[in-house]
């Protein structure tokens, strides 16, 4: 790695269905927030790198209308179409350049425009299946949770205390939108059933929200930055398309997960990370996930969970903030992870701040079934 | 600055009204694999891949990952961009910067538009929910139905860019015979091409003035067309462009600056700063940036050859202007005398341009492309007199504020 690059600051909506504000009035709202926290003007950004996608946003060309909102108002700009995540990536590839000093990097969704499950149909191939119209993102999560429940002996109610730990931990939070202090394993279970295993809490809700995230580079960051957030090590990795995947394990997060840990000199995450905040937008995929961090082997995330590792009190809390399940504005989620494992290194986590966190992981996902996935690692103090 | 980047190889498809024969999957990978092929690399090398197209043409949400198979995508850093018009330009500095920033050796930008697909029935069904969805997130807010139309009907190209000419035309001078002129110019051009769609051999002035006046100061021979087609480039990082490549085309400068949108009334909840749609300041602050990291002090003399994005001529001229080549209001003096012409001082759009081969979410990228060509001499029958050290490329889109700018030239900075 040539050029080290810090986050400097953040901010995020309050994420929740149907926000009475429109997309720009959202985002400006995020955007200023997000640069007193780091102390900047508008005038400091370099670059601006958006994230959303137009079928989600309902409008053509959608970030068109967000550049004054978002302060890209003659600045260099560009936007990535998926998650926030790989805005960020993008973002950070500009500043190691040395094009620019600083970046500011939004992501933002609002799922009640249309039916985002819908959307999500419409990422298939359109000539197959789209045409047979039986499959759509909570379809073929549900098919992937039930192979690998077969496979690994992982029963309905695995999934279940997934969806509690997320939910219950959310309470504490005041940006996540479903929050559930007292749910229980008997309560996910019973509630309505979308696709055989999947409840609807074992589901992301459909959220309205907004994540802003600004970098700069190591001389800046030290700079105009008291408390700057490192990212040590970054990596992201795209899967091969639904029809043709194993859908047993997510190859593409162990993939990304190598490369950052090869560029943060992680060598045994469940050791060297203190906590960390993954987008499961189904209860399975989590489990998935701590498999496919290295956190345990394949199959044995139930384990990990069970034992009370990945708990809020445990060596390797993941999720405090309540995660993906708690809310999901889509492609802001990967952003607001980031965000969350920000606050934990600079023990700003009112209320869901976990001890002595000198190293912390951020992950986020886009696709059917977590097709692409980036993972980011965040180091402090220095 | 950047550590030196370098365009080693070119591929695009031929570009067509209908491309019947391929799926929009395999007109990306025939793409793709033919700018493989021109740099004398394979798939495996191949560290990053930035791509993208118009969003929701051909009616595909995120298309990349479905045809990310068709490009090489799988078990690699996939990045999808896209800005609309100005997609290619934006996908090209993705690809740029992967390898600029040190994160990789060797990446690839791919781009795409296959219009005709979006004539399918499920295509349609695609982008009918994208303008429900306006609907439904317009109302709430009480903007009116008479609102909203006026703001999607702007929205459209040669209805913005028909108010751009006018203006243009009132402050320069400009009359409807030059952008006869230009349009001419670049179907005689894209008749040299051989991947270009609207080709028209020995085309004059006089032949585009017959045709028929579609809303004023824009004839049916001024307008771009809609093609099928694909574009890709491969970069390098400074020790590989050298070990593969007998000439790289080297990045000097790249910048992307956008100006407010323009939505030409008052009354919407957008833009209501720019008036006048051709003073194109995103353009200018892009171009200065571009220079700047180039080096170049005066752009005039120093850029050999253009490539601008020019769905309708008057933008060939007053785009020219704004990223510094002519003074402004003077591009028409220099077509009259046939500076813009393949022998002239600033070839301009030897390929055609966007005039000839419009495939949108590619169309930007091309330009970088044809740069990169002129500077290899690999541009063949279209390969302008002059021997071309330094050439920009220009995008443009958005609703007329969307800009991106890239320099090449034929040595390392």
């Amino acid at each position: 790695m040539t050029k080290k690059v810090a986050i400097i600051g953040y901010a995020q909506s309050n994420h929740q269905a149907e926000v009475q504000k429109t997309r720009e009035d959202l985002v400006f709202d995020v955007a200023r927030e997000a640069l007193k926290n780091a102390g900047i003007l508008r005038e400091d950004l370099g670059t601006v790198i958006t994230s959303s996608t137009d079928f989600l946003d309902g409008r053509t060309i959608s970030n068109v209308f967000l550049s004054m909102a978002v302060g890209a108002y003659l600045k260099d700009e560009s936007k990535v179409e998926e998650d926030g995540t790989n805005a960020l990536y993008y973002a950070m590839m500009k500043l190691m350049a040395g094009a620019y000093e600083i970046a500011l990097v939004e992501a933002h969704t609002i799922g009640w425009t249309f039916n985002p499950h819908q959307v999500w149909l419409y990422t298939l191939d359109p000539l197959v299946d789209r045409q047979i119209g039986v499959l759509d993102d909570i379809a073929a999560a549900a098919l992937q949770a039930r192979a690998y429940m077969d496979k690994y002996g992982v029963s309905e109610k695995d999934l279940a205390q997934v969806a509690v730990k997320s939910l219950s931990d959310a309470a504490k939070n005041p940006c996540a939108h479903r929050k559930m202090p007292k749910v229980n394993v008997g309560q996910v279970l019973s509630s309505r059933k979308y696709y055989d295993p999947l409840t609807e809490l074992m589901i992301s809700p459909v959220s309205d929200g907004c994540a802003i995230v600004i970098l700069a580079s190591e001389e800046k960051a030290k700079q105009v930055c008291e408390q700057p957030v490192w990212i040590e090590g970054i990596g992201t990795c795209q899967d091969d398309y639904l029809r043709d995947r194993n859908l047993l394990s997510l190859n593409s997060l162990k993939k990304a997960a190598k490369a950052a840990y090869r560029m943060a000199k992680v060598k045994n995450p469940l050791k060297e990370i203190n906590v960390a905040e993954v987008s499961a937008r189904f209860a399975h995929e989590e489990l998935m996930i701590y498999e496919a961090l290295g956190l345990c082997r394949d199959g044995e995330g139930k384990d990990l969970l069970a034992k009370g590792v990945t708990k809020k009190s445990g060596k390797l809390p993941v999720n405090p903030s309540g995660g993906a399940l708690a809310a999901d504005p889509i492609c802001a989620t990967g952003l607001i992870r980031v965000i969350e494992a920000a606050k934990q290194i600079r023990g700003e986590a009112n209320g869901y701040q976990v001890p002595k966190v000198k190293r912390a992981l951020a992950h986020g996902q886009f696709g059917i079934c977590a097709q692409k996935n980036t993972v980011i690692i965040l180091g402090g103090g220095k | 600055m950047l550590r030196n980047t370098a365009i080693i190889g070119c591929g695009q498809t031929k570009h067509t009204s209908k491309r019947r024969d391929v799926s929009v999957a395999e007109l990306v990978a025939e793409a793709t694999y033919a700018a493989l092929e021109d740099a004398g690399i394979t798939m495996k090398d191949v560290g990053c891949v930035v791509s993208g197209n118009m969003q929701g043409f051909g009616g595909v949400a995120q298309p990349d990952l479905w045809i990310g198979d068709w490009m090489g995508c799988p078990g690699k850093p996939a990045i999808r961009i896209a800005t609309g018009g100005t997609t290619g330009g934006s996908v090209a500095h993705g690809a740029l910067y992967a390898v600029a920033s040190g994160m990789f050796d060797l990446a690839i930008g791919v781009a795409w538009e296959k219009h005709s697909d979006s004539k399918e029935a499920g295509a349609t069904t695609g982008l009918m929910h994208v303008g429900m969805a306006n609907l439904f997130h317009a109302l709430p807010y009480g903007l009116s139905l008479k609102n909203l139309i006026a703001t999607t009907a702007v929205g459209a190209a040669a209805g913005v860019a028909v108010y751009q000419a006018r203006f243009y035309m009132h402050r320069s001078g400009a009359t409807i015979e030059h952008l006869d002129m230009v349009a001419a110019k670049d179907r005689r051009n894209a008749a040299k091409n051989i991947y270009a769609h609207l080709q028209w051999p020995n085309c004059q002035p006089e032949d585009i003035a017959k045709t028929e006046m579609i809303a004023y100061p824009f004839r049916y021979g001024h307008v771009c067309p809609a093609s099928d087609g694909a574009s890709c480039i491969v970069v390098a990082s400074e020790k590989l462009a050298k070990k593969l490549c007998k000439q790289p085309a080297w990045l000097l400068g790249l910048a992307s600056y956008s100006d407010e949108e323009n939505q030409l009334q008052s009354e919407n909840y957008g833009g209501v700063g720019v008036l006048d749609p051709c003073e194109q300041m995103g353009a200018r602050i892009s171009a200065k940036k571009a220079y700047s990291m180039a080096g170049i002090t005066d752009p005039q003399k120093e850029i050999d050859l253009a490539e601008i994005y020019q769905p309708f001529p008057s933008q060939e001229m007053f785009f020219a202007e704004r990223l510094g080549l002519f003074d402004d209001g003077t591009a028409w003096r220099y077509l009259e005398k046939g500076e813009t012409d393949i022998n002239g001082s600033l070839p301009t759009d030897l390929s055609g341009g966007v005039n000839a081969t419009n495939a949108i979410g590619s169309s930007a990228l091309q330009r970088v492309l044809e740069c990169a060509l002129q500077i290899q001499g690999k541009a063949g029958e279209h390969q302008a007199s002059r021997k071309v050290r330094k050439a920009i490329a220009h995008g443009w889109g958005g609703v007329t504020n969307y800009i991106t700018v890239t320099v090449l030239g034929d040595t390392p900075r």
